[in-house]
């Protein structure tokens, strides 16, 4: 109940191909997360599978059936908007039981599946309300009744998030997380929110220009990201890119020569030759004081616990960095900072990454 | 502040309201002051608007002196409900055609229905009196009805088009999403949704359909029975004198069924059905 698959899936508007061919497995009770920038394709993917945009060519298979044709009813699926989209004109109640009452349900069942949606949604209180009267996120959780109360294999998400404050968003997040904990249902989740792919997903799908540029667990996506895109997507604040040269290779190391004249030997293996320009790929909380780069603060955003530093190197490339929220450091004053060799990422002129020899379940142990 | 004015700017738009609300109200008040009078008050000179001899007698005598006239008032009424009805049929599917789907010729075809509403009725009349020959519809109620209808429908579908394109796709691809039918969907959502722009399509087109009956009455009916109050208003001719007082009387009384929907109808235009829908 609930294993999608997507075969060789495609989508062209007229000319523009805005899908290339995609597969992607998605098992049974994940919560799977889609992120990538604005028009990658986050939302025509959800459609095509919610079966609201037909699809260019490959198949779409949700527990061993082809669902191409099917209507998203038959498909066993069911989707929160962004908009939420409530029927304005009838009442909480109504509104979520709109599936049922489409369907025929028998009246006592109908009371029973909306109570039973409101209880876990604790909506009780407002079910004679018009969606006009609630609160955003009351909206939001009207919405995902409305979903939830036939019951779907699958549930997809479109941004449903988006339109709340911070505060709230956090809040709704960990109820989505609880909600899921409780329901078991196979999720897809569209955001261009990192911390909400970070924190709520079994797996992170990375998409560009419709494109799966990776897919994997969140800590994977962040330690292990295969290529540039990735490296700089995930994180925040972004990670460092420092252009330098391959000098030396050995089996379970490349050293290389950043271009300030540094060296440092990185734990990265995968095909490569002495001379070759590679990227350095260094995070922000990465970087310690003291060390052979230096580097002039630009601005300086303290957060209290954390302090972010805008900086420049002196060949005048911008480099961010992280560090304690005590440190005191004042914008223009020169100061020297390192990286250790295993915490940096490297990456080919192309963009793709060396495979880094790191355990994952060892940092997931640690972490 | 953007609505901030002085009080001379204040002044100046109140004067220029209350010019044109003159200007639009006058006749009103002049039918309903001849109205009042006595047939031999009214060419009194000088002239003066309120008289010693003003009384409400001849709102009761206009109905002995034209017998129909309730018949007459009542196929207004009837025939303008019935073109508000018809018209309400096509409108509001083709509306929702125009509205949301794409096909070949759609824009050309809304074009070509605004454009017979710019060449008008009248340049149409003797076409559609043949028509209406061919068909044996001459001195019927659908003689009037039916081109009242026609000639109201391009009109609505563009008022109504543009409602529908303002309800959030959202709304029906989340039905559609929950199993519902196009019909159940245009129903059970989208018409409900839309009753604010419904009502206003009806008010107007009722209005439309109550103004323009003389035209299609005139030509294509001759039987007394059958005929709407603006032609039958010429009762009140008679062999050496027009009753102009009792005319007045019976018009004002005439066009008092649209003040009175609209008074029952207005609040649907003011309300705000759509709060709530989506996301501000
Ligand atoms: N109906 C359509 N006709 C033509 N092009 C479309 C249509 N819908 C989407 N596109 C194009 O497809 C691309 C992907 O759009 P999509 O809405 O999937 O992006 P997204 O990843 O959801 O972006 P966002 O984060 O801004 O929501 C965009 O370039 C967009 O212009
Ligand atoms: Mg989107």
């Amino acid at each position: 109940m609930g294993q999608l698959s997507l075969r060789a899936v495609t989508k062209s508007f007229d000319k523009a191909e805005v899908i290339k061919p995609t597969n992607l497995d998605i098992n049974e009770g994940e919560f799977v997360v889609f992120v990538g920038p604005s028009g990658c394709g986050k939302s025509t993917m959800l459609r095509m599978i919610a079966g609201l945009e037909e699809i260019t060519s490959g198949e779409i298979v949700i527990d061993d059936k082809v669902v191409n044709n099917l209507a998203p009813v038959k498909r066993g699926i069911s989707m929160v908007f962004q908009s939420y989209a409530l029927y304005p004109h009838m009442s909480v109640y109504e509104n979520i039981a709109f599936p049922l009452r489409v369907a025929r349900t028998p009246q006592a069942d109908v009371d029973r599946l909306v109570s039973r949606a409101a209880d876990v949604l604790k909506l009780n209180e407002r079910l004679k309300h018009k969606p006009g009267e609630l609160s955003g996120g009351q909206r939001q959780r009207v919405a995902i009744g409305r979903a939830i109360v036939r019951e779907p294999k699958v549930f997809l998400f479109d941004e449903p998030l988006s339109n709340l404050d911070a505060a709230l968003r956090a809040e709704m997040r960990v109820e989505l997380k609880r909600l899921h904990g409780q329901l078991k249902n196979t999720m897809i989740y569209v955001t261009h929110d990192q911390i909400e792919a970070m924190t709520m997903a079994d797996k992170i799908v990375v998409l560009r220009d419709g494109v799966i540029e990776q897919c994997g667990s969140p800590l994977e996506l962040y330690h292990k990201p295969q290529n540039k895109f990735v490296a700089g997507f995930i994180g925040n604040p972004n990670m460092n890119f420092l252009p330098a040269t391959i000098t030396a290779i050995s089996p379970a190391s490349v050293t290389v020569k950043l271009n300030d004249g540094n060296e440092c030997t990185l734990p990265v293996s995968g095909d490569c030759k002495i001379g070759d320009e590679v990227s350095v790929g260094v995070r922000p909380a990465d970087f310690h004081s003291g060390g052979n780069i230096k580097v002039i603060p630009d601005v300086v955003e303290r957060l209290g616990n954390e302090t972010v530093v805008y900086a420049n190197t002196l060949s005048g490339a911008p480099i961010c960095i992280v560090t304690g929220g005590m440190v005191t450091m004042a914008g223009g004053k020169e100061i020297a900072v390192g990286f250790e060799g295993q915490n940096a990422h490297l990456f080919r002129a192309d963009g793709s990454a060396f495979e880094r020899n790191v355990n994952l379940n060892e940092l997931e142990l640690t972490a | 502040m953007l609505n901030k004015y002085t009080w001379w700017e204040l002044v100046l738009l109140y004067l220029g309201v209350a010019v044109f609300l003159m200007f639009v109200l006058a006749p009103f008040a002049e039918a309903f002051a001849v109205s009042l009078r006595p047939l031999d008050g009214l060419f009194n000179i000088p002239y003066e608007f309120i008289t010693d001899d003003m009384t409400f007698e001849n709102y009761s005598i206009m109905w002995k002196s034209v017998p129909n006239l309730a018949l007459y008032i009542w196929n207004s009424f009837f025939i303008a409900c019935c073109v508000t009805i018809l018209a309400l049929i096509c409108i509001i599917p083709a509306a929702y055609s125009f509205g949301r789907f794409t096909y070949r010729g759609r824009d050309g075809l809304l074009a070509m229905f605004l454009g017979i509403n710019m060449v008008g009725a009248a340049v149409l009349i003797i076409p559609l009196y043949k028509l209406m020959l061919t068909l044996g519809l001459l001195n019927t109620y659908w003689s009037m009805i039916i081109p009242g209808a026609a000639f109201c429908v391009p009109t609505g579908i563009f008022l109504m088009r543009s409602y529908f394109l303002r309800i959030p796709k959202e709304l029906e691809e989340a039905a559609y999403v929950d199993g519902a039918s196009r019909l159940y969907t245009l129903w059970r959502v989208i018409l409900p949704v839309a009753l604010p722009g419904i009502m206003v399509v009806t008010i107007a087109t009722f209005i439309t359909a109550y103004a323009q009956q003389f035209l299609f009455a005139l030509t294509f009916n001759s039987k007394d029975a059958y005929k709407p109050l603006p032609v039958g208003l010429y009762d009140f001719f008679g062999h050496q004198t027009v009753h102009w007082n009792e005319l007045m009387a019976a018009s004002l009384v005439g066009i008092s069924p649209v003040l009175i929907l609209y008074v029952f109808l207005q609040r649907y235009i003011v309300a705000g059905l759509t709060s709530g829908a989506v996301k501000e």
